[in-house]
């Protein structure tokens, strides 16, 4: 389903939602997501900002959660201003926490949640979801969300509903809305594409465009170039920055310990694979004991390893582990690097 | 429920088996059978104090209590080891694929264990004990670092009669006349057995230095990758192919094993270590 409709009606319409059903609003101010307080607050939405500081995974992955059987009560939530980068990082998460053994919390807070993303016209300098596979915006055969809005202008939005959550709000609240014309998707499309021509020559210093697994291929059998790794990782701090705020990262550790002598606790806490601590074994022994091969395990399992088991990167290409970075590691850059190493070609051919 | 919780069990029963190892028998609360299939493992929560993964050494034919046999290395070894009988620990699981047993009809089946890496084989072995002559035939390769380190003592006497069933046993070094069985490491022992390589299968466990000697060996002696199974261990938190922590490769070794073949893993950066 699609509708047209002004930005001014759009954030009425969100009012009309607050005061009619039990959905609390997130919404992307700039580059915060915030819960919003009071209506006042809904004219502080920025639609036209990159992915926002913190990754969308904290919203279903919560950086420490308790450990009990008691059912956590999951608030109904509509998070407004998700980038399709986070959301290619959800497909991740959704794979690791609800197949196989499903993570209770992580479904709940799912299920409860309407993600209502939007496109990223202005992407930045470190943006590359497009060289991996991205793109800045959500198209309806493997949408995440479940209503997009595109722009044809910045007054003009189209929305668009891809799952029967989304329809259902559509049809509660937008309804009288006519369909976009020909022209109206077509100008749409044009601002879409620019937007990728722009993330193209930011890269193209850097990166071009991942084809035919060109990316999986080349890190799969990197391992060897152990220098490579040494000198990629010299100036890694170990601090863990990347592993948190990237929005695909779901590693984490169930702690069992005391914190008093009567008063025991057991939690699920985010870990990070660059600690030392990560991998090593009761007795001390450690398969990845040097920076370097933690440091090169994280690429791997961005690139090849979690692409061996769903098909799709797990780096959804945000750039936030750039920005992150107190030592200025570019993960464009190492991966530039390797492929030279192996004597690949990486620019854009002008 | 959440299946990162545990449910509770209680020690029944514990043996000591050498000065650093003990072997729990733990019977669930409630009174379940607790099921599984010999090679997969547990996790066992000492509450307040940590959980980790073990792997029964018990027969999955008997399931209304389950062996673990458990070595004192760390933090919540320590406290497991100062337990008594009575006494409650948490268990989750069954986890993982366990041995593919139906694999080994027919078959000779060398296993080569090394110190308490014997726990995951001595289920096995207790496995096809069961079901005996569905085996050409069956040799065990046991070594420990002293006869002191030997584990199950009491067991290889009844298991030295069982025919189909031959054993061979090491230690790395051993004080005059404490010992009349093989003095060396376990690969030694690769040296004496006679198999016949193309019709047989080979399953390790025990340390990683142990581990990558012996396939190693076993390469040497025209053994196949996919004839070369081996229970591979890491740091597993969730047990449940969430946590990421226990990653090797694509695969998790929770989920995906613990039971690999060599040809699995041949072509991944650090197996062993």
């Amino acid at each position: 389903m699609k509708k047209l409709i002004f930005k001014k009606d759009f954030v009425d319409r969100l009012k009309e939602i607050i005061n009619k059903s039990e959905y609390q609003i997130i919404y992307s101010s700039d580059l915060n997501f915030i819960t919003l307080k009071s209506e006042d607050e809904l004219k502080d939405i920025n639609f036209f900002s990159i992915r926002q500081i913190q990754p969308l995974k904290q919203f279903f992955f919560y950086p420490k959660e308790e450990l009990s059987n008691v059912k956590q009560t999951a608030k109904k939530r509509i998070i407004v201003g998700i980038k399709s980068c986070d959301l290619q990082a959800i497909k991740v998460l959704d794979r690791m926490f609800i197949s196989d053994y499903i993570d209770e919390n992580y479904k709940n807070y799912r299920e409860n949640t309407v993600l209502i993303s939007t496109d990223c016209l202005y992407p930045k300098e470190t943006c590359f979801c497009s060289i991996v596979n991205g793109r800045p915006f959500v198209e309806e055969e493997n949408a995440v969300s479940d209503i997009n809005i595109s722009f044809i202008d910045e007054e003009n939005f189209i929305l668009e509903s891809f799952t029967s959550k989304g329809k259902e709000i559509l049809e509660n609240y937008f309804s009288d809305l006519k369909e976009p014309s020909e022209k109206e998707t077509i100008l749409r499309n044009k601002l879409r594409e620019n937007a990728v021509k722009n993330i193209f020559e930011f890269n193209n210093e850097f990166l071009k465009e991942d084809k035919k697994d060109k990316y999986y291929k080349t890190l799969k059998n990197t391992y060897v170039l152990e220098d490579v790794w040494k000198k990629e990782s010299e100036k890694c701090v170990q601090c863990g920055g990347c592993n948190f705020i990237c929005p695909s990262c779901y590693c984490f550790l169930i702690r069992e310990a005391s914190k008093s002598h009567s008063e025991q606790y057991r939690d699920k806490v985010w870990d990070v694979c660059h600690f030392t601590g990560y991998s090593r074994v009761a007795g001390g022994a450690n398969p990845r004991k040097y920076k370097y091969q933690r440091f090169r395990n994280r690429y791997q399992c961005k690139f090849v390893y979690r692409y061996e088991n769903f098909g799709f990167y797990a780096c959804t290409g945000c750039g936030r582990c750039i920005e992150v970075c107190p030592a200025k590691i570019d993960i464009r850059k190492v991966i530039r690097n390797l492929v030279l190493a192996k004597g690949e070609e990486v620019l854009v051919k002008k | 429920m959440n299946i990162y919780t545990p449910k509770n069990f209680k020690i029944v029963k514990i043996i000591e088996e050498t000065p650093t190892i003990k072997t729990f028998t733990l019977k669930s609360l409630d009174g379940e059978k607790f099921n599984f299939q010999t090679g997969q493992f547990i996790e066992l929560t000492v509450y307040g104090v940590g959980e980790a993964p073990f792997t029964p050494s018990s027969s999955p034919y008997k399931t209304d209590t389950i062996d673990v046999t458990i070595m004192r290395v760390g933090r919540m070894t320590e406290v497991l080891h100062s337990m008594k009988k009575g006494d409650i620990v948490g268990i989750r699981g069954p986890y993982g694929k366990g041995y593919p047993v139906e694999e080994f009809v027919g078959k000779e089946v060398l296993i080569i264990g090394g110190g308490v890496g014997l726990a995951p084989l001595r289920s096995l072995l207790l496995t096809l004990i069961e079901r005996i002559n569905d085996f050409k035939k069956i040799i065990l390769c046991y070594g420990a670092r002293t006869p002191q380190d030997v584990v199950y003592k009491y067991l290889f006497p009844e298991w030295k009669k069982i025919k189909g069933l031959e054993i061979l046993r090491s230690v790395d070094k051993c004080q005059p006349g404490e010992w009349d069985e093989i003095v060396g490491v376990v690969t030694c022992l690769l040296d004496k057995v006679q198999v016949d390589v193309k019709n047989s299968v080979a399953v390790v466990c025990g340390p990683p230095i142990m581990m990558k000697f012996t396939t190693l060996k076993l390469v040497e002696l025209k053994f196949k990758p996919q004839q070369i199974y081996l229970s591979m261990e890491r740091n597993m938190s969730c047990g449940l192919g969430k946590c990421g922590h226990c990653q090797i490769g694509s695969y998790f070794i929770c989920k995906d094993g613990p039971v690999f073949t060599w040809e699995q893993l041949k072509n991944i950066p650090e197996p062993f270590e």
